[in-house]
């Protein structure tokens, strides 16, 4: 059952509940809601699970823009509900009707809201009797829903304050899947055709031999883009198709029949034929240096999609300038989503080009998507220059930080306590652990905090000698216990030898690690979890693309996953290495922030100790957006 | 008039010297013929219109400036601003709050003051959220500002101590408030609860925190972030007394309505 529906305004004034239901809800979902979701510019997202001592709900919501109206639906997790779209949809378009921006009472919405609720439980019901007719619809459409669930479950881990890892990305895909579902049988044809293009291109691609991962990426977001084009209408749908494509293949299609087997070896007609040709020039040009290499074919991506552009175009001039100008004076009744998404496209090839994760430019436009939709444009504005405004507005919230970054500050309150600062750094290998962790030391040293250094790397060799080349030229104690020793015992009477002597703050360096090697992930999770360190600092490559979003998450899910408390340490902060080689593609910052919901709390800028910043959010997003 | 002859020789030159461009010598030509045929008090007039509608426009604007009427209603996410802000405007709490995503703005006569006879000046108040990724908002509204509410939850108080003294280090050290001087109201919110703390324990709490804040903040100054203004006497421990704008502490009750000493500070900084 449907616990609680709230509508309230972007202000945060709730204007109408329904009192029938009732039941007041434990915890505070709406709040969590809001501040975890709706302000981390995840609102693209189609669900929301929270979680409280005996309860776990889940949350849908939607937005009227142009009134500035939040309609919010509360139920328990456990029962999916149907027609709780359907229902804050109709919600929605009725109360939309009545609202006045002066009124604060809607009592007689009440009966309005009863009609509406018994309408939607009655189609829900019949749509649940008509499914059990049509087969495959239904079937892929529980499958959505088991795997939402599973996530669900996900999520539910990582609940502790920085909820920001895989599983957001699954409901994504799982929203978008039963997107694909709900428009039903009339796709299957195109979806079919579009699947045969990502097969055929993976082939081809597969073929190649080894392969940059990133490239395969971009050729799979051109693939969808290409569909795209040929398929309008239901590009969502089919995108999932194409990314989920190997998970599904088995639970899907076995169930129908054969007909709709794919044939792999058929030519899958233009699309493919020219993603062909894409991959055979890629494949010349990966002889050259890899950098150059990656710029110039991001730069043919974008002559293609200028060329896109182009042949686009006339069907929109057709409309002539006098129209356009019309509608840039006089305003535009309501904005769509049509009318956003070529300059969402835009910006997000824009953010593409700066280095954003492709995931997270994505999800962002959708963000920015759903925040726009329905509102009003405003005399003398054009879309490209709301979209823009709004990204920025949307970029500047989610590089500030959500907690104070104020070290110092936090190492005086440890100091108070008696208690040694611990910060840990990690990170994969080579991004600059050591040289940034002697920066650091440097940087605390000149504000008259006395340091400890630990040399938990007893993996790599030569690791220690260089820590201890530091210390000597900085002039800092170093705690070694050699090589051959478990890492988290080295840490543990680091901390006790600075408790002893009295420093203020201990630097734990830790062995760089791929994210997914096991046993050493399982040995930084045992030293974090052991030692409970105040800081857990993940040093990142400025230098990072799409890598970046694998590599925080997956940091953040070992580091849940291995932990044996209930209530595992995450990755608090972000140090983002060799800014000073990036020029303007700053986009990883934004990457690593988005994925973690941590802030940047300092920035490496060059070869000497002096080279220690703090991120400028303003140029950031400046530059991001340049 | 030997002025207007004045002018019409170096026009006459002017149009000489602009010989080789026809067109403009036409225009030019065709200007001053259109003068000599316009009586010169009619230009006279209309200067003297031109110069008095100017000066009157830069007037207003001039007496228009200082007459800020802003109050902004700042704090932590939680604290209640957004009641407060509801309190004052409709003198209800309508059915509950959420966390604010937008500023809520109005300009209104305070509730209580809408019974009173007489012209009553409306107070345009603004509602900051709290949530620390929407408080650069602030910034929009500080130009403006009469004066700032600091709103505080008592109830909840120590374990957001540390957040609530770092937003209110930050407000007070940011260079428009302390070169217009803001005042700033510290108001502890939520007594109506038994276990609410008194506001001289806040008080006391806020200055010792902002007062390691202050030596932890001013350190960083190699950052870009560093605020303008460094806060009270260096060498004494900080106490709100030593800043340049006027700080000062109050308690309300939004759910309840005992919200009179707000009130009080808004009139006060906002003439009525």
């Amino acid at each position: 059952m449907l616990e609680q529906l709230l509508i309230f305004t972007r202000g945060g004034l709730i204007l109408w509940t329904c009192k029938e239901l009732g039941n007041a809800l434990k915890g505070s979902p709406i709040d969590t809601l809001i501040r975890s979701c709706l302000l981390e510019e995840r609102s693209g997202a189609a669900s929301f699970d929270y979680n409280a001592p005996g309860t776990a709900y889940t949350l849908k919501w939607t937005f009227h823009n142009e009134l500035g109206l939040v309609f919010v639906a509360v139920y328990q997790k456990i029962l999916h509900l149907l027609y709780v779209d359907e229902l804050l949809a109709m919600v929605k378009h009725e109360f939309s009707g009545i609202y006045d921006p002066k009124r604060t009472v809607y009592s007689d919405f009440d009966e309005t809201f009863r009609q509406l609720k018994k309408e939607a439980e009655a189609r829900a019901e019949e749509l649940k009797k008509s499914k059990q007719v049509g087969k495959p619809v239904n079937n892929s459409k529980k499958q959505g829903q088991v795997q939402k669930a599973g996530l669900g479950g996900d999520k539910k881990k990582n609940e502790g304050g920085l909820a920001s890892d895989g599983g957001d990305g699954d409901t994504m895909k799982g929203r978008r899947l039963e997107n694909g579902n709900s428009n039903g049988n009339h796709v299957d044809i195109k979806e079919s055709n579009v699947f045969g293009t990502a097969n055929g291109k993976e082939n081809t691609s597969s073929n190649l031999g080894a392969f940059d991962v990133n490239k395969l990426q971009k050729l799979r977001s051109k693939g969808g883009k290409k569909t795209e084009k040929t398929v309008t209408v239901d590009s969502n749908g089919s995108k999932a198709e194409a990314k989920k494509k190997i998970t599904k293949k088995n639970r899907v299609w076995d169930d129908s029949p054969p007909e709709s087997k794919l044939d792999f070896t058929d030519p899958v007609g233009e699309n493919g034929d020219n993603n062909t040709e894409v991959v055979a020039a890629d494949h010349g040009e990966s002889m050259m240096d890899k950098e150059e290499d990656f710029s110039s074919e991001s730069e043919a991506e974008e002559e293609e999609e200028e060329e896109v552009g182009k042949e686009s175009k006339p069907d929109k001039q057709k409309k002539g300038w006098f129209s356009s100008m019309f509608q840039s004076i006089a305003g535009k009744a309501n904005l769509e989503r049509s009318d956003l998404e070529p300059a969402l496209k835009a910006l997000k090839d824009r953010l593409m080009t700066k280095n954003v994760a492709e995931e997270i430019a994505e999800k962002l436009c959708e963000s920015v998507a759903a925040s726009l939709e329905g509102k009003k444009l405003a005399s003398f504005t054009r879309i490209s220059s709301t979209v823009q405004a709004a990204m920025e507005e949307a970029l500047v919230r989610i590089l500030t930080p959500r907690r104070s970054i104020d070290i110092l500050r936090d190492v005086h309150a440890a100091k108070e306590q008696r208690k040694p600062y611990v910060v840990v750094f990690v990170g994969v290998n080579g991004v600059g652990k050591s040289t940034n962790l002697a920066k650091v030391a440097y940087w605390l040293q000149q504000h008259n905090v006395s340091v400890m250094m630990a040399a938990c790397d007893t993996f790599r060799s030569g690791a220690v000698e260089q820590l201890r080349t530091h210390a000597r030229r900085l002039q800092i104690p170093i705690f070694e216990k050699g090589y051959e020793k478990d890492p988290a015992v080295v840490a543990k009477e680091a901390i006790q030898e600075a408790t002893n002597n009295g420093s203020d703050v201990v630097l734990v360096d830790t062995a760089g690690r791929m994210q997914d090697n096991e046993p050493l992930m399982r040995a930084l999770s045992k030293l974090v979890n052991l030692n409970n360190p105040d800081l857990v600092l993940f040093v990142g490559e400025a230098l990072v693309g799409n890598d970046a979003v694998d590599q925080l998450s997956k940091f953040n899910q070992k580091l849940a996953d291995l932990s044996t408390s209930s209530n595992p340490r995450l990755i608090d902060g972000i140090l983002l290495t060799k800014f000073d080689t990036i020029d303007d593609k700053v986009g990883a910052a934004l990457s690593m922030v988005y994925i973690s919901g941590a802030p940047v709390m300092f920035v490496g800028c060059g070869q000497s100790y002096t080279d220690l910043k703090k991120l400028n959010v303003k140029s950031i997003v400046k530059t991001l957006l340049k | 008039m030997e002025g207007l002859e004045q002018w019409k020789k170096q026009a006459e030159k002017w149009s000489s010297q602009a010989l080789e461009h026809i067109q403009a010598e036409k225009w030019s030509s065709q200007a001053l013929e259109y003068i000599h045929q316009v009586p010169p008090e009619q230009i006279y007039a209309a200067i003297a219109i031109l110069i008095f509608t100017s000066f009157l426009l830069i007037l207003v604007r001039l007496f228009k400036r200082p007459k800020a009427n802003t109050i902004l209603l700042s704090g932590l996410s939680g604290s209640g601003k957004t009641l407060l802000f509801y309190q004052l405007r409709d003198g209800s709490s309508h059915q509950g709050t959420v966390t604010s995503m937008e500023p809520n703005e109005g300009t209104f006569v305070l509730h209580s003051e809408k019974s009173k006879n007489g012209k009553v000046n409306p107070v345009h108040l603004v509602d900051v959220p709290g949530h620390s990724r929407l408080r650069a908002k602030l910034d929009d509204f500080l130009p403006q500002a009469a004066g700032i509410v600091f709103v505080v939850d008592a109830l909840e108080f120590l374990p957001n101590c540390r957040a609530a003294s770092e937003y209110l280090y930050d407000i007070l050290t940011k260079a428009s408030v302390v070169r217009k001087k803001i005042p700033v109201l510290i108001l502890c919110n939520k007594t109506d609860k038994v276990t609410a703390h008194s506001k001289e324990f806040i008080r006391k709490q806020l200055e010792k925190e902002i007062d390691k804040l202050r030596a932890s903040r001013s350190a960083i100054s190699a950052a870009d972030i560093a605020n303008d203004f460094t806060l009270g006497v260096p060498g004494e421990p900080f106490s709100f007394y030593q800043c340049q704008n006027k700080v000062t502490v109050a308690e309300a009750s939004g759910l309840t309505g005992d919200i009179s000493q707000v009130e009080q500070f808004i009139r006060d900084h906002v003439k009525s």
